[in-house]
């Protein structure tokens, strides 16, 4: 394998572990418990943001950038602070938007947050750098490890897969554990819930800051490996590209969001690099989202639930009629 | 300053009061949220635009748009959302699908115009001084056309059979049908009347603004949304009191704060409308009503 080639390959397989972290994140607060999370990406965002100012080191007078809270902390403490970061910000939104209104009220009330984060984080400069972001944020155990530029890379991809792993297994745990059906039965029927003396609101709010520490820690697994961040990378339409990525896959399956998260952001949108160029600068950008919006509709037509559907799940009960879970 | 911010105000909220009233008119019914409202806007205003390179008068140009919008929301509503409905689509799965034609739409627009901003090619004319505010003359015109246009509606929904027909249908589909009300013809009246007033928003929004681009309109639907959703959602004169709110609000406060920060004035003011008051002022029951198509 060329250098350019394994270059590029780790890469791809970096992106592919925080997408697939993304999506398991944002399938844990959408497909197990229903929560249309159109501000996913700020979270994200948020533990990008955190984890590399605390990576940058202090912030000195006359930098290129300005920050807020600069430190230096050691290797696995950014991304930990990242994680607790994305976890804080979804308990303030959530506060704000976990009510009882409306489903698409609630969407629409996700989205707009979303929209705030962007405004305020572009129009203050010195909270991250505004418009511009931040860069040149060191790599972890860079100098340590004394790696060569590509064997860095590799070693990147290892790490990412280790974390994708710790946060698989736990969200298994989650998932088959009883708080897993009751988050399902959140989703399904909610006065049901509420009746069997379930507490909806808090079982949303668990489920939706879960969701947000697992982004905060995708974004920071992503900032410490491409060194950047700014204000046009998670605008609110990301958020809608994990959403495809969930409705192709299939929600309420892990294995199905990460199915989603290797064909959408990744097959899709990294395959698209190597078709000719053509047309004006920016035609290909604005082909891609309308592709991605198709996307998104032919599978909501054809199959709502998926490549990788929802396990039915059947209780056996003795001396009862089988009976399924179905969708109300 | 003041006095000028309220001038500049007046204006905001008169194109924002089209583009509410057209939104609450089509929500109250159908209960779509259509988050591609915006993007038809700025879909009319390059219509209004093509039409003026051609070469006709500006104001051709408006109704161009405006019938673009009308024509273009009906056959969306036909073609795309009505049957998604029919497939079992609901509140939850139409919001998918409204982002998914904003997307669509929007880049489209960008592959076709590019990702440059268009100059909206009108004459601002003479300024008028009236009672220490400034107005252009094409500012004082588009005022009017906002009067005439919400006064129009006014009586159409006041005095007539399709009014009635359509709050009928706004306030309970089961029972107008029961009635003996073609529900699916009110809600394709709906449509229609909402697109007019979403084109004639467009066009208006890029007279006054001067010059726009793809996401001009999307830009612009988030404080349209807080204006209909303040005055209570398919509450006509609500949203029009809500656009003249918000119109003032983030005006003012463009003027006395960043100027960047007059979006986050209306983004806040609809969080908290929809957290403390979401039936908005007018409406007096929050309601659970479901898709209609």
């Amino acid at each position: 394998m060329s250098l350019a080639w394994s270059f590029y390959i780790s890469t791809v397989l970096v992106y592919l572990g925080v997408d697939v972290m993304a999506c398991w994140g944002l399938n844990l607060q959408y497909g197990y418990t229903g929560i249309l999370n159109f501000s996913f990406i700020i979270y994200q965002s948020a533990g990008a943001y955190v984890a590399a100012v605390l990576t940058l080191g202090p912030n000195t007078a006359g930098s290129f950038q300005q920050y807020i809270g600069g430190a230096n902390l050691p290797f696995p403490l950014p991304i930990i602070a990242g994680g607790i970061a994305g976890g804080l910000l979804s308990a303030v939104a959530g506060v704000i938007a976990l009510r009882r209104l409306r489903s698409d009220y609630q969407a629409m009330v996700f989205l707009v947050i979303s929209l705030i984060a962007t405004a305020v984080v572009t129009s203050d400069v010195g909270l991250f750098n505004g418009p511009a972001g931040l860069s040149l944020i060191p790599q972890p155990l860079s100098t340590a490890l004394n790696l060569s530029l590509v064997g860095y890379r590799w070693f990147y991809v290892g790490l990412t897969a280790v974390i994708c792993l710790i946060i698989y297994a736990f969200l298994r745990l989650i998932t088959s554990a009883p708080l897993g059906r009751s988050l399902r039965a959140v989703r399904d029927h909610e006065q049901g819930a509420a009746a069997l003396g379930k507490n909806v609101t808090g079982l949303r709010m668990t489920s939706f800051v879960i969701g947000g520490v697992i982004a905060g820690i995708s974004g920071a697994v992503l900032v410490e490996f491409i060194s950047a961040w700014s204000p046009g990378g998670w605008l609110y339409q990301e958020t809608f590209v994990l959403f495809t990525a969930l409705i192709v896959g299939g929600t309420a399956n892990n294995a199905g969001a990460a199915l989603g998260a290797l064909l959408v952001p990744v097959a899709f949108l990294e395959g698209s690099r190597f078709l000719p160029q053509f047309g004006p600068p920016g035609l290909i950008d604005a082909l891609q989202w309308v592709a991605v919006g198709l996307m998104a509709l032919i599978f909501v037509w054809f199959w709502p639930r998926g490549l990788l559907p929802e396990r039915r799940r059947i209780i056996k009960l003795p001396g009862l009629p089988q009976a399924g879970t179905g969708q109300p | 300053m003041f006095v000028h911010a309220i001038g500049f105000g007046i204006v905001t909220a008169a194109v924002m009061a089209l583009a509410a009233v057209g939104f609450t008119v089509q929500f109250g019914v159908t209960n779509i949220l259509n988050l591609a409202y915006g993007d038809v806007m700025t879909a009319s205003a390059f219509v209004a635009y093509v039409s003026h390179s051609a070469g006709l008068n500006p104001w051709w140009g408006m109704v161009l748009g405006g019938l673009f919008g009308a024509v273009f929301s009906v056959l969306l509503n036909r073609f795309l959302y009505t049957p998604f409905i029919r497939r079992g689509a609901r509140l939850f799965t139409m919001i998918i699908v409204t982002i998914a034609v904003s997307l669509i739409l929007q880049n489209c627009l960008q592959a076709i115009w590019g990702p440059d901003f268009v100059s909206a090619n009108m004459s601002a004319g003479a300024s008028v001084h009236m009672l220490g505010m400034i107005f252009t003359t094409s500012q004082l015109i588009l005022i009017a056309i906002a009067a005439v246009a919400l006064a129009g509606l006014h009586g159409l929904l006041r005095y007539t059979r399709l009014g009635k027909a359509m709050r009928a249908t706004a306030s309970d589909p089961e029972l107008a049908r029961n009635c003996g009300v073609p529900t699916r013809r009110v809600i394709d009246g709906a449509w229609l009347l909402s697109g007019l007033l979403c084109g004639l928003a467009g066009v208006a929004l890029v007279t006054e603004l001067g010059s726009f681009d793809f996401t001009t309109g999307s830009a612009f639907l988030v404080p349209v949304i807080a204006a209909a959703v303040l005055g209570g959602v398919g509450q006509p004169y609500g949203a029009m009191l809500g656009a003249l709110v918000i119109g003032l609000a983030t005006e003012l406060a463009g003027t006395y704060f960043d100027p960047t920060y007059k979006d986050v004035v209306a983004f806040g003011v609809l969080i908290v409308v929809l957290l403390i008051r979401p039936q908005g002022i007018f409406a007096e029951v929050a309601s659970q009503k479901e898709v209609a198509a």
